[in-house]
């Protein structure tokens, strides 16, 4: 039996069976792979590093944009408007609850999603790694650095299943929470419930304790 | 606009960026939407964390997300205000970037 997130003189320590690990660590992967093709969807093989960017970037003042550029580059975004399209939001629900819009507005979103989807995706990337490397050993013991890395990769596996469970409002998960209180799990949803109870309740437990040891600040 | 390097700035020309430095330092503020996956414990917690607002203000937000939908969560210039949707993105929040009324 799974024993929850509490702080140790180590770290934030939790006892999970290894199945528990493995099966955490697996769905890490899949969150992983989900957001590698829409890496590929998205950037193509052109934008694949950063270095072309970078050169882009380069290129552009070369080709008479001007110091402007640099000086004002969110300007600089928006006159671009006709010369570069913005980026669609994934159709996909899963990406679409990971990769979300920054504006309410479609075409002002679209615009900022191209400007910063590539880098979420490699800091959600980053996280997840991180954590199934954290899941490799027994117990789980996380840093002051890891815990909120491995938080929140958690969540991104949270956002997940809960997107594939069709969670929208409070009452959906109250019911997911029901079905995965009964335990024998019979059914793909049912066993994805399951999951979504037990990462909540080690991400609940991870942040419990964080914020009993976090000290008090003042407002910045 | 970029050509005229060397040339005497007009008069339009300065007022349009004038124009421009205003609407650059308009301030803009980070919203964050309720959902029903993130936890208020975690939600409290990333506001007091990346924000840095106290235990107190970080539970006060996180209740209005809840029961009112939304809240603003940090006022600044553009540019901040994005980076800071972006990092609520990246811990799994919804938030928008939208113009200070």
């Amino acid at each position: 039996m799974a024993r929850a997130f509490r702080a140790t003189t180590r770290g934030y320590k939790a006892d999970l069976e290894t199945h528990e690990r493995r099966l955490i660590s697996q769905l890490c992967a899949d969150v992983i792979t989900l957001l590698q093709q829409r890496g590929k969807e998205v950037d193509g093989d052109t934008a694949a590093t950063d270095q072309q960017d970078e050169f882009d970037h380069f290129r552009r003042e070369l080709a008479g944009l001007g110091a402007q550029y640099l000086e004002n580059e969110q300007e600089q975004a928006e006159n671009d408007d006709d010369a570069q399209p913005g980026l669609e939001p994934p159709t996909d629900e899963v990406l679409a609850r990971l990769l979300p819009d920054a504006a309410e507005d479609a075409d002002e979103a679209a615009q900022l999603r191209r400007l910063s989807e590539s880098s979420l995706r490699e800091s959600k990337i980053s996280d997840l790694q991180t954590a199934r490397m954290a899941l490799e050993s027994d117990p789980v013991i996380l840093t002051e650095e890891q815990a909120p890395v491995f938080g929140r990769a958690i969540n991104d596996v949270r956002l997940t299943l809960a997107a594939r469970l069709g969670i929208e409002t409070e009452d959906d998960a109250e019911k997911v929470h029901n079905i995965a209180g009964q335990g024998k799990a019979a059914t793909t949803d049912e066993f994805m419930a399951e999951l979504y109870a037990f990462t909540t309740w080690l991400q609940e437990t991870l942040f419990s304790a964080m914020l009993d040891v976090m000290p008090e600040e003042q407002d910045r | 606009m970029s050509s005229t390097a060397g040339s005497t700035l007009t008069r339009e020309e300065a007022d349009l960026s004038e124009q421009q430095r205003a609407a650059a330092n308009r301030p803009y503020q980070v919203v964050v939407w309720n959902d029903p996956v993130n936890l208020m414990s975690y939600v409290a917690w990333v506001f007091r964390s990346y924000f840095g607002h106290s235990k107190e203000k970080a539970k006060k937000l996180m209740l209005q997300v809840h029961h009112e939908g939304r809240a603003v969560v940090a006022t600044g210039p553009r540019e901040q205000a994005e980076r800071d949707v972006t990092a609520m993105h990246n811990y799994g929040l919804q938030a928008t970037v939208e113009e200070a009324e």
